[in-house]
């Protein structure tokens, strides 16, 4: 556990690293305005409450910026999320990321990861060499999204949605990461995730 | 306001938070690089002369792999393998980066160049630590690499040192005061580029390749200006034509790789036209055999790494050993290890040029790669062909069984083999030093279309199998006869670089964090040290007045996961 626990540290620095290093071309503060929108289900500052809903801060800025453009060209699908792209610029879906990627992760409280789960998920975790993409600690790097601390029901619909090809921008990746993931699998990895944080 | 919020990159959970806040208020000062630090303190000047007769001398380091020959072999007797027991720290530099750290310090005249993650150089007085200048590179807002954040040091010449950079740059500081003198951009991030290889810089022209193929870029060598950053040649290692190559059914080695042809050539009939998006980067340094003004180097992986179907044909030069003019940047001659590959067995170990027995007994110019296969290959320099290759250094097995949906178990997995780790060669004893992975591992394909170069595209996964034990090797390979005159085996798998010197050694790290020194001729250890974070960059040796020193960065590894840190552990005998 020390060793993960360091993992996190470092990789955690390495967030604010990224966080001031995307800072400088993408406007945050116009971000934090154009974000007023996204309150309803992201929550304060993109700390979503509602565990259908991603978490938002803290996240790459790379990946959030590609998740947009995706969304706004079909090739990631959630109509909840049409309404709010239509009008969406180029800049703005920098803005946007820039603000997100600036605030900090604070979990959600109500989510009790099971210990035995954590401990199989991280084990599997280890196996499926997530860390070689999303880095030590799962803070993520450029497009790789960040799933530390991550809501577990949306993380287990996630990878259930790559694994059956609901979700398919990930460039056949996560499809055959999640090929071989049972639902015991992907509950265990969802409990570690979220508790990582 | 920048050294305030960088200062927190050593930080703590606790407080990134007051970091994040501070990242706003830090966006105008940011728009620069900074360099702080008082500068050297006397002139900084390498000459060609000096870059050229590196090998031969023991006082300074001065290229990334100690010469144009690339064969990290240190030629001082200093510190050897009667009193290598004796070796204890001279002192620790503390970087301010806690993160992979695959760099190898530069010295010239007591004067240390290193580099870490995310761009940043330190110039440091070699014998005593002391810090002269500290320069940061600005981050453009958009970076697309793969596998850390890493950077595997600068090069120097004249009054300047080089570096590669991750959103694909070349920046040229001035070697005494550390400041910004020219940066070019060398290819675009947002198609998957970046930079991570020190460059390799010669008769003022500096080399350097590319990352890029877990993206579909096109892969290259350019040469630029040393005095402006202006292009001089550009090489792709993907040619517009022609690269399907000859529809080789085997490896280097003779092996049945279950292609199949036919299909791949009706593919390639209905659409050939991929050059631009097959990859094959050039991750590691060039040699440079100045004689027949020749420039060689390895090309990595086709895209994407495991879906074959997207790319019919031998995918040249990828997995290939390359020779190239140096003048003009054009083709001499290849051989391809793996055509068509859909393993990600690519070559990324930098060539080193050494004398070899050809297959008559004749010792003839020679070049020598370590693949990822866990083979030495051995080629003659006249024309790239392969004169032998070595005995499996690790355990191979099921070559070459085609990836599957639900994953094939294949041995060595995907990282090697021998990964980026440079060798080292001892050409007295005739052998060559190899830090090798065995890490157990299966291969699974998925039909992708390129993704337009900002997203990873392997076309599948590798996965461990966590009931097989994963563990590393040194293996010391004849060169002239291709077998391992000895192996020392290791906890975990092995990455980051060796040293070979005349003092009968060979130094390694390890992703536990020891640094250890093995005797050359027999791999008996003779001492380690224990450097608390993974021990995996490149380590060098130099003179400071009368007393060796021996070098080594232990901030861990991003691809491993092995245990991260932020120093440089420099070594010598006591007084």
């Amino acid at each position: 556990m020390e060793k993960l626990r360091a993992a996190i540290i470092a990789a955690t620095a390495l967030v604010v690293m990224a966080a001031a290093v995307a800072a400088h071309a993408q406007d945050v503060e116009k971000g934090r305005k154009k974000a007023e929108a996204c309150i309803a289900c992201h929550g304060p500052n993109g700390n979503s409450t509602q565990p259908q809903f991603p978490i938002l801060a803290g996240q790459t800025a790379r990946y959030l910026y590609l998740q947009l453009k995706d969304f706004k060209e079909g090739c990631r699908a959630e109509p909840q999320m049409d309404p709010f792209l239509k009008d969406l610029s180029r800049d703005d879906m920098f803005d946007l990321s820039a603000f997100f990627a600036a605030q900090k992760l604070r979990t959600a409280a109500n989510f009790k990861p099971d210990p035995v789960k954590v401990e199989r998920g991280k084990k599997k975790a280890d196996e499926v060499l997530c860390t070689m993409c999303h880095l030590g600690g799962f803070m993520g790097q450029n497009e790789i999204p960040r799933v530390a601390g991550q809501h577990y029901a949306y993380v287990v619909k996630q990878l259930k949605d790559f694994k059956t090809a609901k979700r398919t921008n990930d460039a056949g990746n996560m499809a055959s990461v999640s090929k071989t993931l049972s639902d015991q699998d992907i509950d265990d990895l969802a409990n570690f995730l979220a508790g990582l944080y | 306001m920048q050294n305030n919020t960088f200062a927190f990159v050593r930080g703590t959970v606790l407080t990134a938070g007051i970091a994040f806040a501070l990242g706003a208020g830090a966006q105008e000062v940011q728009q620069k690089p900074a360099t702080s630090g008082g500068g050297v303190p006397k002139n900084v000047n390498v000459s060609q002369e000096a870059l050229t007769k590196a090998g031969g001398q023991g006082v300074n380091w001065l290229h990334t792999n100690g010469s144009y020959d690339q064969q990290r072999f240190y030629p001082g007797t200093q510190i050897s393998n009667q009193n290598v027991k004796n070796l204890r720290v001279a002192y620790v530099f503390q970087t301010e980066v806690v993160e992979s750290m695959e760099t190898a310090p530069i010295v010239i005249d007591g004067v240390m160049f290193l580099t870490t993650s995310y761009n940043h150089v330190y110039a440091v007085d070699a014998a005593t630590g002391k810090e002269f200048w500290h320069y940061k590179h600005k981050m453009g807002p958009v970076t697309t690499f793969c596998c850390g954040p890493n950077n595997r040091g600068v090069a120097i010449s004249g009054g300047k040192v080089f570096m590669g950079t991750l959103d694909a740059k070349l920046v040229a500081l001035d070697a005494k005061t550390g400041k910004l003198l020219w940066e070019t951009q060398i290819a675009d991030p947002e198609k998957g580029y970046s930079e991570t290889m020190s460059p390799t810089v010669i008769d003022n022209k500096v080399l350097i390749g590319t990352n890029g193929g877990e993206y579909g870029v096109r892969g290259f060598v350019k040469a630029f200006n040393a005095d402006d950053g202006k292009l001089a040649w550009t090489f792709y290692t993907i040619p517009e034509k022609g690269h399907e190559g000859k529809w080789d059914p085997k490896d280097a080695t003779g092996r049945d790789m279950k292609r199949d042809i036919a299909a791949e050539k009706a593919a390639f009939a209905k659409d050939g036209s991929f050059y631009q998006t097959l990859g094959g980067g050039v991750w590691m340094n060039p040699s440079v055999d100045l004689k027949s003004r020749t420039v060689w180097f390895v090309v990595g992986n086709p895209s994407p790494d495991l879906y074959g179907a997207e790319r019919p044909g031998d995918n040249l030069y990828t997995n290939s050993i390359v020779a190239i003019d140096l003048d003009k940047g054009t083709y001499k001659c290849h051989f391809q290890y793996i055509a068509h590959d859909v393993w990600d067995l690519d070559a990324v170990s930098p060539p080193i040029l050494v004398d070899v027995k050809d297959k008559a007994g004749k010792m003839i110019p020679g070049v020598i790669h370590g693949g990822k296969t866990g083979h030495v290959y051995v080629h003659d320099r006249k024309d790239c062909s392969l004169i032998r290759f070595s005995e499996a250094m690790v355990p191979q097995e099921n070559m070459w069984v085609l990836p599957t949906t639900e994953g094939a178990r294949m041995l060595p997995g995907a990282n090697g083999g021998v990964e980026w780790s440079p060798m080292a060669v001892n050409s007295k004893l005739r052998l060559a030093y190899a830090l090798n992975l065995h890490q157990p591992m299966t291969y699974h394909v998925e039909p992708a279309k390129y993704p337009g170069g900002s997203k990873l595209w392997l076309g599948g996964a590798f996965k461990a199998i966590p009931s097989e034990k994963q563990w590393g090797r040194v293996a010391a390979v004849n060169i002239d006869t291709g077998k391992m005159a000895w192996k020392y085996d290791t906890e975990q798998p092995l990455i980051g670089g060796g040293l070979a010197t005349a003092g009968g050694l060979f130094f390694f790290g390890e992703g536990n964090g020891l640094f250890k020194a093995l005797d050359a001729a027999s791999g008996k250890l003779l001492w380690s040290f224990q450097c608390g974070a993974g021990a995996n960059a490149m380590p060098v040796s130099y003179m400071v007045g009368k007393k060796q020193y021996v070098a080594m960065g232990c901030g861990g590894n991003t691809q491993l996961d092995f245990k991260r840190g932020n120093s440089v552990f420099v070594f010598a005998l006591p007084d």
